[in-house]
């Protein structure tokens, strides 16, 4: 699709990685030793992001420029970011909190992970830069419990930029005053959920909240809140940097800018790729990724809550963004594609996302708990240890059906959009368990040297 | 399980601790304070015992039982000893498809404990847990604080051996992907018709 | 706004949740974790519907259908809980299609896959919210055919409560009734997702209102210890009455069965109780049965006491009656008799033509206010309240609608179908406006935990504590010396602070428990600062119908007639339900007396030394009316409990009468009602169960007062207590739950004197033995103890000799 360039039109948009006008920015300095430090930052043009915004823009035109910039959220729901900040209620000289969302806990993400171990600074610059834009009198950064070396690393920035003025009161010199306060999880996935998040924050079981009212109105101690992905604010950063029309320029027409995409499972080289949004799945699983080492079946676009996908031409050259992917029956999520080769069997792998859930279900509403808690695992193992039947198969999508859109919180939707998914894409190999009492796909040595 | 009742308070001694654990969160948010301290306690003791609970509650201005309540719910707090390692095998898919299900009966075998057990002598435990964050680099050990990545059957039996030396060892950390350093992708290669490719230009 | 469920249009004010409206549509839905006066959460997903509403335009006007020009409805993609939505105007709700049905089938399903099938083993059966939905809404037949989650079946959660795990169906309801009616959050999840149980880290629930989270629960996980087993809930007789167990008259239902009491769980009123009672009132009933209940009149024949009939009894009294003179004779009722009981005693005095009249126990001062009492509803909406005395063990009820109050949510609109099933206003822990509360009591009470400021005043220092408060009232610039700071047990900013806020508040209330109205100089000078503050006043009388006997007038015609002084100077007593004897000195005074009839349920050390006992009907076998605190009148009825012949005192004056050849008032209930209807203008016997607040004509406080209570001054206050001390030890589950009648002593007291916590002790406080048991606390100042009250020892200080305390029994180990 490209556009014939006419007097005055807007160039063309910034859609692959091949494209040269596109320049990794967040990705920049992971893996670099020593990257996580002060003095690194600062040498590569760290805390300039800040310090424009605090000393020449107002709070209203750093959202401005956010709205421009069509940024959206990077956790997993891609709500456009400075919509959501604009809808902080208005400062009444009472606290307003910041809170980071660094539970990373999607099966398939890991980018959040690297940016806290080796580049916590570009993380609080866009903390700093967030708060300001919405009046934030303080902050919390709620980092997974599990991510340890991350915490650490964070924690020492925290402390660095306290020293050097960039968090703390006044900072810069300004009537801005803002710091951050680390909290660690304990293990639980659905603190990612921003209302399960914060109860936990605030000491109590992370079950998720009512909405309304929603954060921006009373979340934190009932004080209006924002809670933002980790990525969603180092995004911030070259925003404000480079500009909105910068970011502007990369991306689909509901999708902008530059995303960290994750690939795992069995292609050559697994890890954090960053990317034009409306690059396709091809171009990061083979031109990137060096491809498949396994011959593939089938692969999760965006973290194992996304619907899967079969390894068709249609769906690898989908553009990696929110609409396509919506479009498509399935969702961008986190981007943290899965490969899936032929040589597992799809039910296993089903069962192993369906645990997942299972595990992680906060155990509130009664579909989750019980549908997705209990019943489904056992229908699952009942077919995989070979006593299934196919009643036992259109068991499994009525009782699915029974759960979907039902639960308190989308968490039983993350389970039973991919177990349709499966079962839309590959009834043959439930069909086949079904009636033959194993897998078709039999392969149970994964394990290498 | 029954406990002495006459226990040397936990934080006795950790006064100044506790005391920058509650400044970080404003006085109507003091509950936020339990993760930090159930933390500390699971940290140094292993696990939290009742009486731990009854001091964070009151610490904290709130009743045992809700500190029961947010202590039980996440998978990193235990209410039983782990062992001085704490052995962690990620399970979830990315990782079973490099083979966590039997890196996991190895370590059953070896280690002679499953799911949710310590060993006798108190040097092991192990727990079979949900998606730890290191996808591309599976499959993936946590041992206590630190991940080991990568681990395949060798790397894995090294480990142990040093585990049981009572040493951990550095940790295999690798970021792969788009980093410097890492293979940068040379030609194209795909295997997609031609014509088919998108943002070429 | 305007709202269509199921075709049917109604209106509705705004933040009316979706659940509501659906059933004041007449329509209803499944639910089970929301419950009527608690925050409504969406976590069973029972009460999903299909729900749809219009969308205003940009420029304001509404999105119009193309078609039928009508506003566009957009039906939300999911199904939604109709009980966490708001309705909103021209909202369309559907609870009828097909989809709807569908997810309702399907969410019985799930609730049903773990839960074990012990309904023909469960008390519950019957009674079973989770029984009746699945008959309405479920598919019949389950298809889940794996093991079932396992877990503990009779955790004793208290004496008083049994959980069964594996029944609980995670409606929450148990948890968020601990923290939002008594605000004590004793009961928790414990692990997470289908794992999840319900738990305590706090043994033995100590909270006085424990038991109702039984009713909450809808289905039997949670279950009343004491009539576990017990009978079939459609196997009782549900009689709606009223507790007479304390002064607010809250709602109840005795459950009846063959004869006996089986279990009470509270009825509804939304001006008194709600449908809240406290463990006291549920679980004290078991006495009623006790063995040694009295079936019929004895009559003392050669020193021993023997079955007669009525007739003979009363015969007899008769007989000794004429050989006296009327005024020789005193007739003396217990406070929680009824208003007809009343009328009875009245008509009998008058017969006799004797002023020894009086009813016990009484305090010194009325509880009449001169200016009007505050309303329970008053109480529950007030923006400053002062409470002086532990009003969580003298009037339960009023705990919690304090609690109420803190909450800022006034009481629910009632709609077509009750009380609001979803008020969205209620929400999980929502924050309290502690500051309004002030507690005031010489000890630490537990209500103190949840004010905002405490006082602990110098014991028996009632009329200081209020003249040092009036002085700062009654004089903006007045400031207190050390003495009367001392006497306000606050700082002089503390003291200024409620001061103020209880003279700057729109509805102001004053508790005033039995520590003030003990004295009358304390009650004078509680009752003038409440004037000089501007707050209402609510004062707590001892018993049920304290306030309705005074208001009646079953009084002395002096201050000399009164109960002391009848015991001493009458030569002639009839006295019902009270138990004299039990001081050492009083019961040498009764011996001699020329006759003494005594009407009690069980041979207390009184009706031991009578020469004529009559069998008494106990508070539940009672036809009546009462009177509680705010003035309102409650109708007692009586349930069908098997006491052989025994009956109320109308009962007692009937035969009387008619042994003297008399037909007096109040020989029956009906005709005492009759003679009620004349002084009140009220039908009695079509009173509604939640009672009247009738306007009447002020009535003047009396004007005959008891004498002070002798001891000014003493070692041990004499406490209200939830629990009847009386018959404590003939109420296992409720006696086993608070520890027995508990004597509370200072540590440093208690190693002065060598008394360990939890031995059980006899010792004498004024002229009665008592036994208790030991608990060392701090929540007493050193020098002083307490013991709860008895009808006999009322609240107030009094002198224990401590010297001469008797250990019963050392503290028994209890495996744990």
């Amino acid at each position: 699709m490209s556009d014939q360039p006419t007097e005055g039109a807007k160039p063309a948009p910034i859609v692959s990685r091949h494209d040269p006008r596109y320049e990794v920015t967040m990705y920049r300095y992971v893996g670099v030793d020593g990257a996580h430090k002060l003095d690194f930052y600062r040498s590569h043009g760290g805390y300039e992001a800040a310090r424009k915004a605090l000393t020449e823009m107002t709070p209203a035109q750093v959202i401005d420029e956010v709205k421009a910039s069509g940024l959206r959220g990077r956790g997993g729901a891609g709500f456009p970011t400075g919509v959501k900040w604009s809808f902080m209620a208005p400062p009444d000289g009472k606290p307003r909190y910041l809170v980071c969302n660094a539970d990373e806990s999607e099966p398939g993400s890991f980018k959040d992970r690297y940016i806290m171990e080796d580049d916590p600074h570009q993380l609080i610059e866009g903390m700093i830069i967030a708060a300001y834009a919405m009046h934030a009198t303080s902050s919390f950064l709620y980092v997974r419990g599990e991510y340890y070396l991350g915490y650490e690393r964070t924690l020492a920035a925290i402390e660095e930029a306290r020293e050097a003025g960039f968090l703390g009161e006044n900072i810069l010199g300004t009537d801005f005053s803002f710091d951050i306060v680390m909290h660690r999880g304990a293990g639980a996935y659905i603190c990612g959920e921003e209302t399960a998040l914060m109860n936990s924050l605030e000491g109590l079981r992370a079950t998720p909240r009512l909405k309304p009212p929603f954060p921006a109105a009373a979340g934190m101690y009932g004080r209006p809140t924002t809670i933002n992905n980790v990525t969603t604010l180092t995004s911030v950063v070259h925003i404000i940097n480079k500009g909105a029309a910068w970011f502007e320029s990369m991306g689909t027409d509901d999708s902008k800018g530059t995303k960290l995409y994750q690939i795992s499972g069995p292609v050559k080289r697994t890890g954090v790729y960053e990317m034009p949004m409306g690059a396709s799945f091809r171009e990061l699983i083979y031109d990137f990724a060096g491809g498949p080492t396994m011959e593939p079946k089938a692969f999760i676009p965006g973290g194992s809550s996304t619907p899967m996908f079969p390894w068709e031409d249609r769906f690898l050259d989908m553009p990696m963004d929110y609409g396509t992917l919506a479009k498509n029956g399935s969702m961008l999520g986190t981007g943290g594609v899965i490969v899936i080769p032929r040589e597992k069997c799809i039910v296993n792998a089903l069962y192993n996302v369906v645990r997942f859930y299972s595990h992680e279900s906060c155990g509130k509403c009664t579909p989750c708990r019980e549908g997705v808690g209990h019943w489904l695992p056992r229908m699952y193992q009942k077919l995989l240890a070979g006593q299934g039947s196919l009643a036992d198969v259109e068991l499994l999508e009525s009782v699915a059906g029974n759960i979907r859109g039902n639960a308190f919180c989308p968490l039983a939707d993350a389970c039973i959009m991919p177990v349709q998914a499966s079962l839309k894409w590959f009834h043959e190999e439930y069909e086949y368990l079904a009636t033959n009492g194993k897998s078709k796909y039999a392969k149970n040595d994964w394990w290498q040297a | 399980m029954s406990e002495p009742t006459d226990i040397t308070p936990f934080f006795a001694d950790k006064q100044e601790f506790v005391a920058e654990v509650l400044s970080r969160y404003p006085d109507e948010g003091r509950r936020s304070a339990i993760m930090p301290l159930l933390w500390e306690v699971q940290r140094t003791e292993l696990y939290v015992s009742d009486s731990r609970v009854r001091e964070i509650a009151e610490i904290v201005d709130t009743t045992a039982t809700e500190v029961k309540g947010v202590l039980s719910f996440y998978s990193t707090y235990h209410e039983q000893p782990v062992g001085k390692f704490h052995v962690q095998i990620c399970s979830t898919l990315s990782c079973a498809l490099a083979g966590a299900d039997e890196m996991y009966d190895f370590l059953v075998e070896e280690l002679g404990i499953v799911h949710g057990e310590t060993s006798a002598d108190g040097h092991f435990s192990l727990q079979k847990v949900e998606c730890v964050g290191s996808c591309g680099t599976a499959p993936v050990l946590q041992v206590n604080d630190t991940y080991y990545e990568r681990v395949g059957r060798g790397r894995c039996q090294h480990l142990l051996d040093a585990l049981r030396q009572g040493e951990m060892p550095a940790p295999w950390r690798e970021r792969g992907g788009d980093t410097e350093g890492a293979e940068k992708p040379a030609a194209l290669d795909h295997t997609a018709a031609p014509g088919d490719r998108r943002g070429e230009g | 706004m305007k709202v269509r469920i199921n075709g049917l249009e109604l209106d509705f004010p705004a933040g009316t949740s979706a659940i509501d409206a659906v059933f004041a549509a007449g329509n209803d839905v499944p639910y089970f974790c929301s419950l009527p006066y608690m925050s409504p959460i969406g976590a069973c997903r029972m009460c999903l519907a299909r729900i749809g509403a219009p969308r205003k335009d940009r420029d304001g006007s509404w999105i119009l259908d193309e078609e039928t020009g009508e506003p566009k409805i957009f039906w939300f993609p999911n199904l939604m809980a109709t009980c966490t939505t708001q309705v909103m105007e021209g909202m369309v709700i559907d609870t009828e299609s097909e989809r709807v049905k569908d997810a309702q089938n399907g969410m019985v399903e799930f609730h049903l896959i773990n839960h074990p099938l012990d309904c023909p083993v469960c008390d519950k059966g019957g009674a079973c919210e989770l029984q009746d939905r699945s008959y309405e809404y479920g598919n019949g037949l389950s298809r889940f055919e794996f093991d079932k989650r396992h877990t503990e079946k009779h955790h004793p959660l208290s004496d008083l409560i049994t959980l069964d795990r594996e029944r609980c169906i995670h409606c929450k309801r148990c948890v968020r009734f601990f923290e939002e009616v008594p605000g004590d959050e004793l009961l928790d999840f414990i692990d997470r997702a289908n794992h999840t149980y319900i738990g305590t880290a706090d043994p033995g629930l100590p909270n006085n209102f424990s038991g109702n989270i039984v009713d909450v629960c809808p289905v039997g996980a949670l279950l009343d210890a004491s009539s576990r087993f017990r009978g079939r809930n459609w196997e009782y007789d549900h009689i709606r009455t009223t507790s007479m167990d304390d002064a607010t008259g809250a709602a109840l239902i005795v459950d009846a069965r063959t004869g006996r009491i089986e279990r009470i769980t509270p009825g509804l009123n939304p001006d008194v109780n709600k449908t809240w009672i406290d463990d006291g009132v549920r679980f004290g009933h078991e006495y009623c049965d006790a063995p040694g209940r009295l079936t019929t009149p004895l009559l003392r024949r050669q020193g021993e006491l023997e079955p007669v009939s009525w007739e003979e009894a009363a015969a007899f009294i008769a007989g000794r009656l004429e050989g006296l003179s009327g005024k020789d004779v005193g007739v003396v009722i217990r406070a929680d008799s009824t208003l007809e009981e009343g009328v009875a005693a009245m008509a009998l005095a008058e017969e006799l033509g004797t002023g020894q009249l009086d009813h016990a126990p009484r305090p010194a001062a009325s509880l009449i206010a001169a200016r009007g009492s505050a309303t329970i509803t008053d109480l529950a909406t007030a923006d400053a309240i002062l409470v002086v005395g532990d009003v969580t063990e003298e009037a339960g009820i009023l705990d919690l609608r304090i609690k109420d109050a803190l909450k800022g949510v006034t009481p629910p609109t009632l709609m077509a179908h009750g009380v609001p099933i979803a008020d969205l206003r209620l929400k999980e822990r929502m924050p309290r406006r502690r500051e309004i509360l002030t507690v005031a009591a010489p000890y630490r009470v537990d209500l103190m935990r949840h004010a905002g400021s405490a006082a602990r005043y110098p014991v028996g220092g009632e009329a200081a504590f209020f003249r040092a408060l009036s002085k700062l009232a009654n004089d903006e610039t007045a400031t207190l010396d050390a003495d009367e700071e001392a006497a306000t047990g606050l700082t002089g900013e503390g003291a200024r602070a409620l001061v103020a806020r209880l003279a700057g508040a729109k509805n102001g209330v004053l508790v005033m428990g039995g520590f003030v109205l003990a004295r009358r100089e304390a009650a004078d000078a509680a009752r003038a600062f409440a004037k000089a503050a501007g707050v209402n006043e609510l004062a707590v009388g001892p018993m049920a119908n304290s306030y309705g006997l005074e208001l009646l007038g079953v009084l002395p015609s002096h201050e000399r007639y009164g109960y002391k002084g009848m015991l001493e100077g009458a030569k002639a007593l009839i006295i019902s339900q009270l138990d004299p004897a039990q001081d050492e000195d009083l019961k040498e005074r009764l011996r001699d007396k020329e006759l003494l009839v005594v009407h009690d349920i069980f041979l207390t050390d009184t009706a031991r030394l009578a020469d004529v006992v009559l069998p008494a009907a106990s508070v539940y076998e009672r036809d009546g009316t009462v009177v509680n605190l705010e003035g309102r009148f409650l109708p007692v009825r009586a349930a069908p409990v098997d006491s052989g012949s025994s009956t109320d005192l109308t009962g007692v004056v009937r035969a009387i009468g008619e042994a003297l050849g008399k037909r007096l008032d109040g020989r029956s209930v009906r005709s005492a009602r009759r003679n009620l209807k004349k002084r009140f203008d009220l039908d009695l016997a079509e009173l509604p169960d939640v009672g009247t607040l009738p306007r009447l004509k002020r009535p003047s406080p009396a004007k005959v007062v008891t004498q002070e209570p002798a001891a000014k001054s003493g070692n041990v206050l004499v406490v209200p207590s939830m629990a009847r001390t009386e018959f404590l030890s003939l109420n296992p589950h409720l006696s086993a739950a608070v520890g027995g009648p508990r004597l509370r002593v200072h540590p440093e007291d208690a190693a002065e004197h060598e008394l360990a916590d939890g031995v059980a002790v006899r010792l004498k406080v004024g002229g009665t033995w008592r036994q208790a048991v030991v608990s060392v606390t701090d929540a007493v100042p050193k020098g002083l103890m307490t013991v709860p009250s008895l009808p006999e020892q009322p609240v107030g200080l009094a002198q224990a000799d401590l010297a001469g305390a008797v250990v019963e029994q050392p503290r028994v180990e209890v495996a744990s």
